[in-house]
């Protein structure tokens, strides 16, 4: 490692020393003949968050995610609370209720919230703070609602489904950022020690200037929900939300955001056009694809390719590669040189009992996300991942406007865009929307 | 005593250069009041909406000064445009009568923007996106925050023309109520004219009271362009031997009057089906969908009723052919540029329809204060008579065949496309040209990007210009066969 860089340890170690303040590495660029000085403002991640007085959070959303979101908040530094839940189904706020039980955590009968208003009374009982973890399709609205009233926000990716929304995103984030509001938002890859030191790799040229980028989330089936006599049409959809595309925004948005978003992240630029393909092969419910391939172009003209897929019996990937003049990335433990030797590795995973490091991490980033937004506020130095998270979720709402087209779509295009989806009112009935599955070409 | 002499130079050199900084400083305060500014800038009109404006009573009781809107941010070259402004009003004070400056005219968007400083807004306005701020303004600032990320610059005033000073029935939202008030006159047409002769005739719109006049002109062959020797001759227009087959031209260009008539007869309310794919295909003879509602107003609060219509699109120009085609029967379209130019020269072929040279009529040029603008005035309206608006068509004389306002008060779409461009030619300058763009050979061309570069919308409005008001069109009317026999 002949690199001046940062060391795991020594940065987490200054990073807890130094409390709140960033910390600036000037480091030297080695791409081509540009031989300028770049400063790579580290994040703050320390273990715990300070203390402080009382924080009170309210959780929006009180599934799977939503209660895990509650937890993570909950475990992440002292003098934390979650007093109240809302959803849209009493069952789930049962089931988050109990759990949170376990932790100590006694919400109020009162404080809990049914229905498509619960967000608001949630908003308005009291909280310092607004977790957001329902089906994207609501967050613009959860978003705006909670930044009027001048919460503090966490939320759960993707934040929208279409481009109405993302910009919503975008323009709710700036206002919390002029009400100096904290806004996390669920891309815990920024939050995940691996991944942080890579990108301080890749920020002081490690790999020279970046030509080209790989991304994928391909896994097998997700889940769904069979159709139950007991339910109307809407709650059916609502229960079964990863495989409608109005809800979930199709899973190039609701997953694969992730791995865009870290393209995104590492390169500091965002895709101008995007060519898809998609299709719908083995999907049992609702009216999404179960694959999407992606030919993004990237601002300043390279290449990335995307790829997602939600087929059993498939090849596995979840990761990404950057491809550098110098070298290439992995984005997460390695770093190579063009000979392909490996030139950096990651070196803070956790040790086993022998000794040998494990490929786990010594906090998760889902507990860290949480710790970094806890202690922006406490610290009174807000952070504001809106807009970044808005960006990479228009991203994938392009590339999935490219495959149901089969047309090229442009940034410009999904930015000036005024494609809405959903019903126009949230009620549980019917849902009068088209359900065809979209086919491309003429 | 060699320090002892320099102190005595050195004190009192201190005290004078603090006196001069100390009084320089003073002096800049002193010569930026409100009053030492109204000392000269005698504008009543613009001191009382200044006063009704809501920068003189905020709601934080802060007041905001001539000079803090009209000079940039002090250190963003504060005395530089203190010092260049301050010399320009001297000369003017000593040179001219304030009664005689078109104080409304320098209101306008276009010369107010000259004097309203961007980076001074921003200085106290901060935050673009307040708590407060509705979704549309969410909407209009983030448009604005990507497009100056792209580098493009837009203007506050372009959508707050009003913040300085009062300006009546000024908005700058999405202006539903467009056209929906307004008197209807007391006759209805329940019927088209009817056209059996080549002969110049009155149209009248069925379902409305509107008319306009229509002038038959006999076809013919012309010169088009103009010569090398004609002065401030542009190089795109290179003369050609053209011929026009018989068509009839409207005296004037598209009114307000006419053009709200397409508007209330055809109007769509909502945008959520304004995209151009799902317009073009139903844009049938039967049933035109027309405009959505503007942002703002199309009118720039000048008048409508007479004057010309104007800001529209030039997809909307065509579409309103189309409408005044099916509501009349006829068949209605925008000029080719050589029926335009064989209209408005009518026989001509002099620089302008009238006589006398171009640079005779511009102030352009060495010791050109004054030129005598008699004769054009009664004919054109241009930047030296115009007050920065258009005017009705009565303000004016026909031409040779009693056309009016073909050259000046707005430029016109015709149906040609500009040379290696995928724009549209437009004909006959507007209020905003110098003599040498109202000229009958003068061209110009469409400039959409730029015309829609302020329009916050998403998509942007394909019916409505937010940055164009000088371009409107005038219709001309082919003979049919019928009548082709007949003549």
């Amino acid at each position: 490692m002949k690199n001046s860089g940062i060391t795991r340890r020594n940065f987490l170690g200054k990073a807890a020393v130094a409390g709140a303040a960033g910390i600036i590495v000037p480091t030297i660029i080695t791409s081509c003949s540009t031989k300028k000085s770049k400063e790579v403002i580290m994040p703050v991640m320390p273990e715990k968050a300070p203390d402080g007085p009382l924080l009170k959070a309210g959780l929006i959303g009180c599934g799977g995610r939503g209660t895990g979101a509650a937890l993570n908040f909950l475990h992440c530094g002292p003098n934390l609370t979650v007093t109240a839940l809302g959803d849209v189904f009493t069952d789930r706020i049962t089931s988050c209720r109990e759990r949170l039980a376990k932790d100590g955590v006694e919400v109020a009968e009162e404080s809990c919230f049914t229905g498509f208003d619960a967000y608001q009374k949630v908003i308005d009982s009291g909280v310092d703070i607004v977790l957001l973890a329902t089906p994207p399709v609501f967050r613009p609205l959860h978003f705006e609602a909670a930044v009027s009233a001048g919460k503090h926000v966490f939320m759960e990716k993707p934040v929208a489904v279409d481009p109405v929304g993302a910009r919503q995103i975008m323009a709710t984030g700036l206002k919390a950022k002029g009400m100096d509001l904290s806004v996390v938002t669920g891309t815990q890859r920024h939050h995940q020690h691996d991944y942080v030191a890579n990108w301080a790799k890749v920020q002081e040229g490690m790999i020279g200037e970046i030509v080209a980028a790989n991304c994928y989330w391909n896994q097998s089936q997700l889940w769904y929900r069979n159709p139950d006599p007991a339910w109307s049409e809407m709650e059916y959809m609502i229960r079964d939300w990863v495989n409608w595309c109005w809800l979930s925004g199709d899973h190039i948005v609701e997953q694969h955001v992730h791995n865009i978003d870290v393209v995104n992240w590492f390169t500091g630029k965002k895709p101008e056009s995007a060519v898809s393909f998609g299709a719908r092969h083995r999907r049992v419910t609702g009216d999404q694809y179960d694959m999407f391939s992606t030919d993004f172009i990237y601002e300043g003209g390279f290449h990335v390719h995307s790829m997602c897929r939600q087929i059993n019996g498939t090849e596995g990937n979840v990761s990404e590669w950057l491809q550098g003049t110098e070298g290439s990335s992995n984005c997460q433990n390695a770093i190579w040189n063009k000979a392909g030797e490996k030139i950096w590795s990651f070196e803070g995973y956790k040790l086993d009992e022998k000794g040998i490091m494990t490929d786990q991490l010594p906090i998760s980033p889902y507990d860290q996300e949480h710790t970094d937004f806890v202690t922006a506020i406490r610290t009174g130095k807000p952070i504001n991942e809106a807009e970044a998270v808005a960006t990479s979720t228009l991203a994938g709402i392009m590339g999935r406007m490219s495959a149901y087209t089969g047309k090229k779509v442009t940034w410009d295009e999904v930015m000036n865009s005024e494609l809405k989806l959903g019903p126009d009112v949230y009620v549980m009935g019917p849902v009068e929307i088209v359900k065809t599955v979209p086919v491309p070409g003429e | 005593m060699v320090k002892r002499r320099i102190l005595l130079w050195f004190i009192p050199g201190l005290i004078v250069g603090v006196i001069f900084i100390l009084g320089f400083d003073r002096a800049v305060e002193a010569t930026s009041t409100n009053d030492f500014c109204a000392s000269c800038h005698v504008h009543p009109q613009a001191t009382s909406s200044w006063k009704q404006g809501v920068h003189y009573a905020t709601q934080s009781g802060y007041r905001v000064s001539c000079a803090e809107c009209h000079l940039p941010p002090k250190g963003e070259g504060y005395l530089v445009e203190k010092t260049k402004t301050g010399l320009r009003d001297l000369w003017s004070h000593w040179t001219r009568d304030s009664a005689d400056f078109d104080w409304e005219a320098a209101s306008s968007l276009e010369r107010a923007s000259k004097h309203v400083y961007n980076s001074t807004c921003i200085k106290c306005h901060e935050n673009l996106f307040p708590a407060k701020l509705t979704r549309e303004g969410s909407d209009a600032h983030l448009y604005y925050n990507k497009m100056t990320e792209k580098g493009e610059e837009l203007q506050c005033i372009s959508c707050h023309l009003n913040a300085g000073h009062y300006m009546k029935d000024y908005t700058h939202g999405s202006n539903k109520s467009f056209g929906l008030a307004g008197s209807r006159s007391d006759t209805v047409f329940s019927a088209p004219a009817i056209v059996d002769s080549f002969a110049s005739f009155t149209e009248q719109v069925p379902g409305s009271g509107v008319t306009f006049r229509m002038i038959a002109l006999p076809g013919g062959k012309f010169t088009m362009g103009s010569p090398d020797t004609e002065m401030l001759r542009k190089a795109d227009e290179k003369q050609r031997e053209t011929t026009v087959d018989s068509f009839f031209i409207a005296e004037t260009e598209v009114t307000w009057n006419e053009y709200m008539e397409f508007y209330r007869q055809t109007a769509t309310e909502g945008r959520s089906t304004d995209t151009e794919g799902a317009r073009l295909n139903k844009a049938g003879v039967d049933a035109v969908s027309g405009a959505t509602p503007p942002y703002g107003k199309p009118d720039q609060n000048w008048g409508m009723g007479m004057r010309p219509a104007i800001s529209m699109s030039y997809h909307a120009a065509e579409t309103y052919c189309r409408w005044l085609s099916s509501v009349t029967g006829k068949k209605y379209r925008l000029p080719t540029e050589a029926e335009w130019e064989y209209a408005c020269r009518a026989g001509t072929e002099t620089p302008y329809f009238f006589a006398g040279d171009p640079k005779g009529f511009t102030k352009k040029g060495l010791f050109k204060s004054r030129p005598d603008t008699a004769v054009i005035n009664t004919y054109v309206i241009y930047n030296l008579n115009s007050h920065s608006r258009t005017q009705e068509p009565s303000a004016v004389k026909a031409n040779p065949w009693g056309l009016r306002n073909m050259s000046g008060n707005v430029a016109e779409f015709t149906a040609d496309i500009y040379e290696g461009t995928v724009e549209h030619v437009i004909r006959g300058g507007s209020y905003r040209d110098d003599a040498a763009g109202v000229r009958s050979a003068s061209r110009e061309s469409t400039r959409t990007d730029e015309w829609l570069k302020t329009d916050p919308q998403m998509p942007k409005s394909i019916w409505w210009y937010s940055d164009c008001f000088y371009v409107g069109f005038r219709v001309v009317m082919e003979r049919n066969e019928e009548l082709r026999m007949k003549n």
